[in-house]
């Protein structure tokens, strides 16, 4: 198995050798895995190296790079600088409600930018990171769709 | 039979507009969907014989607006129309505009949606029928520190008037919270329901939340279908529906069925209600509110008692008397609803907007599901994440937990996070096996869930590995995230962009 590194969250997996790996329903990413008289259903969902897996009704973010990936993702980390410019895009799709920073305005990591109701909740977006908010895209009273940019921290 | 009604219309979405159009097809009667333009291609929409559009997603602009569902009526010639629940479906001016315009409402009377809507005036109309309320104030709270709340007890809920799931409501542990309290209840009851009217009982926990089903013709026939248990809540929406109650004696519920007759006693009735009471631990019942209308969890009650609800509410609303059968119906066996929404039990049940990509229900042996979505739908952002009612059926209770689980095992829902897992998770709880929970097991109990077990990491990154492997092995495999506009292609770029 030494050719795929697994990983959810922060954390290294070891995938098992024990366990056989069928799928029932290929094109739905229905999937059944045995270990003796063990036997248990998944729904895997993704491409790549980014799979969302089922596993007793709970989604969980698997990570499973080849050598390569693994390989050139450190060399992106090394090159990519903390302070570099950083996108901030829409998650769900909603209507701004509120926007709780100006073009310039200096945030910290973990604090509240922006609002966004969806499904009559509030979500709010926090900043990813400490820095400055050199872009705002949006407006208030604006609805956006998911994977719009909201605003830029640089 | 002849059908009551030639066609009806059915002013609402997702799946309690698919229910009742089913219902309308066993019966002979044609069934008119409306929709909004999120919703133009739903499944309800697919389903029923006719679909008007009413209006724009804003639920104001479409189905919350009683012009627009009045001409869709009038445009399409119903005869009836069946509100659901939620939504109009309480709404006494809306009910009263369809009776004015020739068309039956499958409802309780104008009148009794009036008497009863408003929680307060129900709180009292009940004491007056000798009925147990919370203890607490018959009026109004008006200003924060011209009442003495001691009297009442802390803590205490201050309730909107108006209200229903869960907005408007504020707990209180000290009178120095209550003035604060009192503005946010307000504020948030004039913007869901236009009417700031807040009231205070004291909060009696623990507790379970246990309702009586009444079903009621128009000749003064009155039938009592049993009672329900929803206990398992968040944000004091229900999640999970069982009946009977594991908590309800014998001698208990023959003193809420009284409870709920007398409710209804006094006034004009007919039509499908549901009286809501506190059972504490010692076993008192206490009159909460009551729905005029259908509710979510009536499959549980249609499981236990063999009686299609739906079907009984256009019938009545025709006119036709409650058989003796029904009448006298005795539940048989165990039934348990869980509700499948789309928000995210390990983030505070978040709503989550998206679309559902994979989608496989449980089937076999005492199982129902009840859903409003299919494979690869969109969720409109503007309304409730509902997705399904799964639904199963037993002898008895442990059997009945048993074969939910196995149901549960057999659901696989892709594309967004649902609250599977809690459910999961619920199934496997002591306190859930042996009956003895109350309102606080989500809060108190699950939190926000436990963290993910050796078992299943290993379990998911063997099947990522697995997945993994068997695309590369087959290039022209359709699960490559190139192949158009499949939920796979939407997910892969989903997962791209929040990285």
């Amino acid at each position: 198995m030494s050719d795929l590194e697994l990983s959810i969250g922060d954390r290294r997996v070891e995938p098992s050798d024990d366990w056989t790996f069928a799928w029932l329903d290929a094109d739905h990413g229905i999937a059944q895995l045995g270990r003796g008289d063990e036997q248990a259903i998944v729904l895997i969902e993704g491409a790549g190296s980014h799979w969302v897996v089922t596993v007793r009704g709970r989604r969980l973010m698997v990570t499973a790079r080849t050598w390569r990936e693994r390989t050139l993702a450190d060399a992106e980390v090394a090159t990519r600088s903390q302070a570099g410019p950083l996108e901030i895009k829409a998650t769900l799709p909603g209507l701004i409600v509120a926007i709780g920073v100006e073009e310039g305005s200096e945030v910290t990591a973990g604090e509240p930018m922006l609002t966004i109701e969806a499904m009559k909740m509030q979500n709010e977006v926090r900043a990813p990171r400490s820095g400055r908010v050199t872009t705002i895209a949006v407006q208030a009273g604006q609805t956006v769709a998911t994977g719009a940019l909201l605003l830029r921290l640089g | 039979m002849t059908p009551p009604f030639r066609r009806l219309l059915v002013a609402n979405r997702g799946e309690i507009a698919v229910r009742i159009i089913r219902a309308c097809r066993e019966m002979g009667i044609e069934s008119i969907a409306v929709y909004s333009d999120a919703d133009a291609s739903a499944l309800h929409v697919q389903m029923a014989d006719r679909a008007e559009r009413i209006g724009p997603p804003s639920p104001a602009e479409s189905y919350l607006s009683i012009t627009a569902i009045l001409d869709a009526a009038r445009r399409s010639g119903a005869q009836a129309l069946h509100p659901g629940y939620g939504f109009l479906s309480e709404n006494a001016s809306f009910a009263r505009a369809v009776e004015e315009a020739g068309i039956v409402f499958v409802g309780p009377p104008p009148a009794t949606l009036e008497a009863l809507g408003d929680k307060l005036a129900a709180r009292r109309s009940a004491a007056d029928a000798g009925v147990p309320i919370v203890p607490g104030l018959l009026l109004p709270l008006v200003d924060a520190t011209a009442v003495n709340l001691g009297a009442v007890g802390f803590p205490a809920m201050l309730k909107a008037a108006a209200g229903g799931g869960g907005r408007g409501m504020r707990r209180v542990d000290r009178a120095e919270e209550v003035p604060s309290a009192l503005e946010t209840a307000r504020r948030e009851a004039i913007s869901a329901f236009g009417d700031g009217t807040i009231y205070v009982e004291r909060l009696v926990s623990p507790a379970r939340h246990v309702e009586v089903q009444l079903l009621g013709d128009r000749h003064g026939n009155l039938a009592c279908l049993g009672e329900r248990d929803c206990s398992v809540q968040r944000r004091h929406q229900k999640l999970v529906e069982e009946s009977p109650s594991p908590a309800v004696t014998p001698a208990i519920r023959a003193a809420m069925f009284d409870s709920a007759r007398r409710v209804v006693s006094g006034i004009d009735f007919h039509n499908a209600a549901t009286v809501e009471f506190l059972l504490d631990a010692d076993g008192s019942h206490y009159f909460l509110e009551m729905n005029t209308r259908l509710q979510v969890e009536h499959g549980v009650t249609e499981l236990v008692t063999g009686i299609d609800m739906v079907a009984w509410q256009i019938r009545v609303a025709g006119g036709e008397r409650l058989t003796p059968e029904v009448l006298d119906i005795q539940p048989r066996g165990h039934a348990i609803e869980v509700r499948l929404y789309a928000e995210d039990p390990y983030d505070d049940f978040r709503p989550i907007s998206g679309a559902v990509g994979a989608w496989r229900m449980a089937d076999g042996p005492g199982v129902r599901v009840d859903a409003g979505v299919g494979a690869d739908t969109e969720l409109p952002p503007q309304y409730d994440p509902l997705l399904a009612k799964l639904m199963v059926h037993a002898d008895d209770r442990p059997t009945a937990i048993a074969r939910l689980r196995r149901a549960l095992d057999e659901t696989l829902i892709g594309g967004v996070p649902t609250d599977l897992g809690f459910h999961r998770w619920l199934v496997d709880q002591p306190g859930f096996a042996s009956g003895a929970y109350d309102t606080g097991i989500v809060e108190d109990v699950w939190g926000s869930g436990p963290t993910p077990g050796d078992a299943d990491l290993e379990l998911a990154a063997t099947a990522a590995a697995g997945a993994r492997r068997s695309v590369r092995g087959r290039p022209g495999s359709r699960l490559a995230p190139s192949s158009g506009d499949s939920a796979w292609g939407r997910l892969a770029r989903r997962e791209a962009i929040e990285r």
